[in-house]
């Protein structure tokens, strides 16, 4: 069992080289902005979640990924919330592109959320907004694209995940593979500067693979930091996901198994 | 604890609660006027429910206001007629009508067929955790869901309020006329009534088609997003939602009366 020394080296390098601006460095310029930080986090038990967290650290950098192995029957872990800066430790901070989730106003924290994206452990879906709205919801109430644009690349990640097109029609009419795939749309849409996989590949393996893994890929070489979270030993064994940091829960505790990168 | 505590803490808890549904309210009001929170995402909700709440009621108002019509309209035309005091006429409808009835029905109506229906829709969301996904997305739920709601409600029932009265008065006459033809013709019905309201009958009017509604709005949706844990509290939360708004209906309309006519 070892403390994730790695990623205190981690942060310390981010820090050093880390600029003020947000925005998220291109796919040529240096990728080495911290995206994510967890500074000795921990969480109240609750409903909500299976287990909570304890006095758990890391930072992620652009591009990189943090692979967490979850235990049997406790998969909904607080870890996204916390990213997303929707639930407060009640010890430690996190800080989501170099801004401390507390010491943001409202409108501060919405504006930070539209950089990230996420395939979230429940469905996550608003029920009264066909599957093509619910896709296209923040980009259509965080950017100025057109419509046209924000569908465009839509369908474009429809068809990378073997969709024929941007599904359309009540998410209660919908069946529940294309719902997980469309997932990926929504999390994938707009190069979000995180993005956040809640055991992704459920009910959708082993077909899913290789096109999230490449579209993982793809994000991280344009700069997006991913959490991706499995309870599944073939995603945990797959060298091709080829993860900075790999961790496993063990009770409240996140315990690195190995840093490849 | 012995009686006067338990008064004592009812009128704090009251109180707790207008303070607190007044700054919904305010805010609500507030961040209307301010552009950047109306993004495309949020107008089209606004419009969404513009048509549920609004449109798609005009109907059911027809019908009540068409009875209503009948019921008062006719029966005032007739026997106003028979007492000789057919002059009467305008002036009557503006008290009866105006000022009060039509204000606090078309209320009514809206917070029971659409002010239950937010509070149920927001508290099923957020048992489905959809409120937080909203959140997560970085869509503020008093701005995509609690603002557009409050609105289009408040924006209905006065829209449906004018309606109303424009269909009651309808439904009357033309009903009127069966009863009696001898009636006074449609001129003098109008001329009548526009001449018996005054500017302070049309702040009344407003005032108890608007504010009434603003509460409403907020009542239904605090109520909602209050619900936790279940699906189980959902219909509790929808009748102290339907019971609050009344309340606030009759209470704020009694006020607006004192307050204008006084």
């Amino acid at each position: 069992m070892r403390i994730l020394s790695c990623a205190i080296s981690g942060i310390e390098k981010a820090v050093s080289h880390s600029t003020t601006d947000p925005v998220l460095a291109g796919k040529n310029s240096d990728l080495s902005q911290t995206v994510l930080t967890f500074k000795g986090v921990s969480t109240e038990p609750s409903p909500f979640f299976d287990t909570p967290l304890w006095d758990v650290s890391f930072g992620l950098l652009q591009g990189q990924l943090l692979l967490v192995r979850l235990e049997r029957g406790r998969f909904r872990l607080p870890l996204a919330d916390l990213a997303a800066g929707i639930l407060e430790p009640i010890n430690g901070s996190v800080e989501f592109l170099g801004r401390n989730w507390r010491k943001m106003t409202a409108d501060d924290a919405a504006t930070q959320r539209a950089k990230m994206g996420r395939v979230f452990e429940g469905q996550g879906w608003i029920s009264f907004l066909d599957v093509s709205q619910n896709i296209t919801l923040a980009q259509r109430h965080h950017t100025t694209r057109s419509d046209a644009q924000i569908e465009a690349e839509a369908t474009e990640l429809a068809r990378l995940f073997d969709l024929p097109g941007l599904p359309h029609g009540l998410v209660a009419g919908a069946r529940r593979e294309d719902l997980n795939r469309a997932a990926f749309i929504r999390a994938f849409l707009g190069h979000p500067a995180l993005i956040i996989l809640e055991r992704p590949t459920r009910d959708l393996m082993p077909g899913i693979l290789p096109p999230l893994v490449n579209a993982v890929r793809a994000a991280r070489d344009q700069g997006s930091a991913i959490i991706w979270t499995t309870s599944d030993d073939l995603i945990w064994r797959d060298r091709g996901i080829d993860a900075t940091f790999k961790c496993t829960m063990f009770g409240a505790r996140m315990n690195v198994d190995a840093e490849e990168k | 604890m012995n009686t006067l505590d338990q008064v004592g803490n009812y009128a704090l808890s009251g109180y707790r609660e207008i303070r607190y549904l007044s700054a919904i309210t305010v805010q609500v009001l507030i961040q209307s006027v301010k552009p950047r929170y109306w993004t495309r995402a949020v107008r089209a909700e606004f419009y969404r429910q513009i048509i549920s709440i609004g449109v798609d009621s005009a109907g059911f108002v027809f019908y009540v206001a068409s009875a209503v019509g009948i019921l008062v309209v006719a029966q005032a035309l007739v026997w106003l007629q028979v007492i000789g005091q057919s002059r009467s006429l305008g002036a009557l409808f503006v008290v009866v009508l105006i000022r009060e009835a039509v204000p606090i029905l078309t209320n009514f109506l809206i917070i029971g067929r659409s002010g239950t229906a937010l509070t149920t829709e927001l508290g099923n969301m957020r048992i489905a955790g959809e409120v937080r996904a909203l959140d997560t997305q970085g869509l503020d739920p008093f701005i995509y869901l609690v603002m557009p709601r409050v609105l289009s409600l408040t924006i209905s029932v006065f829209c449906l309020a004018v309606f109303f009265v424009a269909v009651s008065f309808s439904s009357g006459y033309l009903f009127s006329l069966l009863l009696s033809p001898a009636i006074a013709d449609p001129g003098t019905f109008i001329y009548s009534i526009s001449s018996s309201v005054t500017p302070v009958d049309i702040v009344n009017f407003l005032a108890k088609s608007i504010i009434p509604a603003l509460f409403t709005g907020a009542i239904c949706c605090a109520e909602g997003l209050r619900v936790e844990t279940s699906f189980a509290e959902v219909p509790p939360a929808t009748k102290r939602a339907l019971s609050r708004s009344v309340r606030a209906l009759f209470g704020i309309s009694a006020l607006v009366t004192l307050l204008t006519y006084a």
